[in-house]
């Protein structure tokens, strides 16, 4: 009975990751991939599909790509999709190898979180083994989080815009998701291949540092390590075995020499594609310097573009700081608060709240890594709000910049709205499922310690 | 010690190609006619004003017309006109200019620029055109952009006499005034090679001082000659056009932009009892057999392409270390603003017509490959390659690690 459960859920699982390709291939076909790559929401400065066929005409041309502002991202890129940008095939849609490409590193994507995802699932069984809880729990549905994640990412209607839209997003995820992958599976060098790439080609997944640094001491998600030595306490038994490893520190220094190797390998690589258009320094300034400064105010679905218009230019560094060093001061604490959970910690690291550029590129990245911690994020507050709220606000974003910008009948605000919405819901969703999964470890912790505490909210 | 005597060859290694490049400069610098014919140029210019000179307008607007329909753009065109014409209130035809009596064409039409207009045709603002020395705040529309590799025609009509011409009824240029230009424009490199056309009385005089290489002269008459007009339109009232234009219109009517008929046909299409003077040339400044030069060379603009496969290379690419530093997007569309002649731009020229076999000293594959490499000619496939290679390393490493 277990065995056909299990065999009905893997083939539906497979049903609906071919649907979901086949879905993607009958909208390349549409035409002009319905225009959505020149939807705000979907290309920023930093992911725009035009933008990166600028930089290889201009390379083309033997000029700097980055010469008029156009393009700000890495110059391998160029190397690798710029050819795909202009070749044309007879009698199939435009970018038709482009847009192959984009549904290919999404079914990628999905492929390694799914895997990760099973890792996760496979920890979590083994502590639960540990506690002796398995059979409270057998009763109840158990997702498989691997699947869930899988299928959330790659049906998300978020993904599937963010791939046809033609942005840079769905490869960059697709690095993050490899970084996090090594990281869980302790694959280093395909760890740190994937944390190089990904800070490479935009700059916040270097925050993922932190969560990797965990994982890789530590392991993938388990209850705190406090919650074993209490068991053991209570129930008398110490068993060293059951007990999960001490933080080592030999994978991290593994993990940062292979860091090293491949930051040095990329940056060759780059200096020497932009040896004489400046170099190295021209690079960083037009692509770390381009995110840090936020030199283009032009709408997306971020706030900081109307933020940064109405703020007089005397206090913009100010504002530049606070915006910026807020990613890294939300995940401090949350390291020191959640290190027995990296993988959550990584989650919240993408999310990357006021980014510079966010597009729905980057929500398809973390809705799809939610998927991960289905289990323990059941019991979410707001989590019909939530939904609701990312409904309502999908539709309402371009509804709005058409009345703005293309009718006329609507002002900025109309948009920036919709925007602040949308941060919003995203900084409520973060700070629900923290507490979700800290009330989670609450529930372990009174199950097995046999004392109920109250589950503050 | 050791290596003191291994250095001697090196250093020997080393003189050899700059032996070579020494050799280079000599040749580049003796030879700059070995300057490509790039583009044309056409100055035309009207020196009289006042409606019963007439004719003289519209000798140098049917010029105008027939070296736009030839090919010239208007950005190549510098056209001095008086400009009181068309607008005159004895015009009993407003806004329009005829050169015949049969009002077929008016030359007036639709897209007229004229660059020097009413006061502004002065001999010091000609004189300036031509050598190119102008005051900071003087458009770019209005200055002669020449390189060394230009053929230029410069047509005058007007009223002249021995040894000068007239302008606008208050000066006069000189005919050594015009050879201290010519050879102004000669040191300077503003021309590859000049045809001078001059339609007034006594033409031929203008250019006896003529001294510069490579500039070919000819004048409606000679000297105690007058040059007539052609007839008088009685609907206008003036004579609306001279006999030497008009025998060179009818000449050029007859050519389209792909006919390369030749110079000399078209000078010895003048006969001297229909123009009532004797059309002189003055050929001794120009080296080339008149037969073989087609006219569009000067009244049109046709020209060699030559096909490569090689992408468009901006100015800047040659590895010099100037350029080198100065790569950033500003400047580089700078330098290609900046439209002087520089040594390094001839460099680069002769680099273009010797094969590349003479260049470099050394057989070696490596120095071959690194003088590539620091040209930029590989440099996309070297990356190409080393984000190839980027995945089996990946692939390698994990599974060595596991």
């Amino acid at each position: 009975m277990e065995k056909l459960k299990k065999k009905i859920r893997s083939f539906s699982f497979w049903n609906w990751v071919i649907a979901s390709i086949i879905f993607r291939l009958i909208l390349i076909y549409f035409p002009n991939n319905l225009n959505l790559s020149s939807r705000p929401e979907v290309s920023t400065p930093l992911t725009s599909f035009r933008r990166l066929s600028e930089g290889y005409w201009l390379k083309q041309l033997s000029m700097s790509p980055y010469a008029g502002s156009m393009y700000h991202g890495s110059p391998l890129l160029l190397s690798l999709l710029g050819p795909l940008t202009v070749k044309r095939i007879e009698g199939q849609p435009n970018h038709l190898l482009y847009s192959l490409v984009s549904v290919i590193a999404d079914v990628v994507s999905a492929m390694l979180i799914r895997a990760t995802g099973q890792n996760l699932q496979v920890a979590y069984f083994g502590t639960l083994k540990s506690f002796d809880l398995v059979k409270q729990i057998e009763g109840s549905e158990v997702h498989s989080p691997g699947d869930v994640a899988a299928l959330i990412y790659l049906c998300n209607p978020f993904t599937i815009v963010a791939c046809m839209g033609l942005s840079t997003s769905p490869i960059e995820n697709m690095a993050v998701i490899l970084c996090l992958y090594g990281a869980c599976s302790r694959l280093i060098p395909l760890a740190a291949f994937g944390w190089v790439i990904a800070t490479h080609m935009s700059l916040y997944p270097a925050i993922l540092i932190i969560p990797v640094i965990f994982l890789l001491g530590r392991g993938p998600d388990a209850p705190p390590r406090k919650l074993f030595l209490q068991m053991h306490q209570e129930k008398g038994v110490l068993n060293q075995s059951k007990l999960p490893p001490c933080f080592s520190w030999g994978p991290i220094i593994h993990f940062a020499f292979w860091a090293l190797l491949w930051s040095v390998y990329v940056l060759v690589l780059c200096g020497i594609s932009l040896k004489q258009f400046g170099g190295l320094w021209e690079m960083f300034k037009s692509t770390y310097g381009f995110i840090l400064t936020v030199e283009d105010l032009s709408p997306n679905i971020g706030v900081l573009w109307y933020f940064f218009a109405e703020v007089f230019e005397f206090f913009w560094n100010f504002f530049l700081i606070v915006f910026h060093a807020n990613i890294l001061f939300m995940i401090l604490p949350l390291a020191i608060r959640l290190h027995h959970r990296p993988c959550y910690l990584a989650y919240v690291a993408v999310c990357s709240m006021l980014k510079s550029y966010p597009s729905v590129g980057d929500s398809a990245l973390y809705s799809g890594l939610l998927g991960w911690f289905v289990n323990e994020l059941s019991d979410m507050q707001f989590s019909l709000f939530l939904f609701c709220g990312y409904v309502g606000v999908s539709p309402l974003s371009p509804v709005m910049h058409n009345l703005w910008i293309w009718r006329g009948t609507g002002n900025a605000n109309f948009y920036f709205a919709t925007t602040m919405v949308y941060a919003c819901l995203q900084i409520v969703l973060v700070v629900e499922g923290v507490s979700a999964m800290l009330n989670h470890d609450r529930k372990l912790r009174s199950l097995i310690t046999g004392k109920p505490r109250d589950a503050k909210s | 010690m050791e290596t003191f005597n291994n250095s001697k060859p090196i250093l020997l290694f080393l003189l050899l190609p700059c032996l070579l490049l020494y050799s280079l400069i000599a040749f580049n610098s003796s030879s700059v006619e070995a300057a490509m014919h790039t583009n044309n140029w056409a100055v035309l210019v009207c020196t009289s004003r006042f409606w019963f000179n007439y004719r003289h307008m519209a000798n140098t607007l049917s010029l105008y017309r027939t070296v736009k329909r030839l090919g010239i753009p208007d950005e190549r065109i510098i056209l001095m006109l008086a400009d009181d014409m068309a607008c005159n209130t004895r015009n009993k035809y407003p806004a329009q200019v005829f050169n015949n009596e049969n009002h077929r064409l008016n030359l007036y039409g639709d897209n007229v620029e004229v660059d020097y207009r009413g006061y502004e045709v002065t001999v010091e603002n000609f004189l300036r055109v031509l050598t190119g020395r102008h005051e900071t705040a003087v458009p770019r529309s209005k200055r002669l952009l020449s390189d060394e590799g230009s053929h230029i025609l410069l047509y005058m009509t007007g009223h002249g006499g021995d040894e000068f011409l007239k302008f606008q009824d208050s000066e006069e240029l000189q005919s050594h005034d015009l050879a201290d230009a010519v050879k102004q424009m000669k040191e300077k490199h503003r021309f590859k090679e000049l045809l001078i056309m001059v339609d007034t009385c006594q033409a031929a005089t203008l250019f006896n001082q003529l001294q510069s290489p490579g500039v070919l002269a000819i004048g409606s008459s000679m000297k105690g000659e007058n040059s007539y007009s052609h007839h008088l339109d009685s609907d206008v009232g003036v004579s609306v056009v001279d006999r030497f234009t008009y025998y060179t219109l009818a000449f050029f009517e007859r050519l389209n932009i792909y006919d390369n008929a030749s110079l000399s046909s078209s000078f010895s299409s003048y006969n001297p009892s229909l123009l009532m003077s004797t059309a002189y040339y003055r050929k001794d400044l120009y080296k080339r057999n008149l037969e073989e030069v087609p006219v569009t060379n000067f009244f049109g603009s046709v020209m060699e392409t030559i096909h490569t496969d090689a992408a468009y290379k901006a100015l800047s690419r040659i590895n010099s270390g100037r350029f080198e530093a100065q790569t950033s997007l500003d400047q580089s569309v700078h330098h290609i603003e900046k439209r002087m002649p520089m040594k390094v731009n001839d460099q680069e020229e002769t680099h273009n017509i010797i094969p590349e076999g003479e260049e470099g000293a050394s057989k070696c594959p490596w120095s071959t490959f690194w003088n590539k490499f620091r040209k930029g000619e590989n440099v996309d496939t070297l990356v190409n390659y080393g984000l190839v290679a980027m995945i089996p390393l990946l692939v390698i490493s994990t599974w060595l690690v596991q």
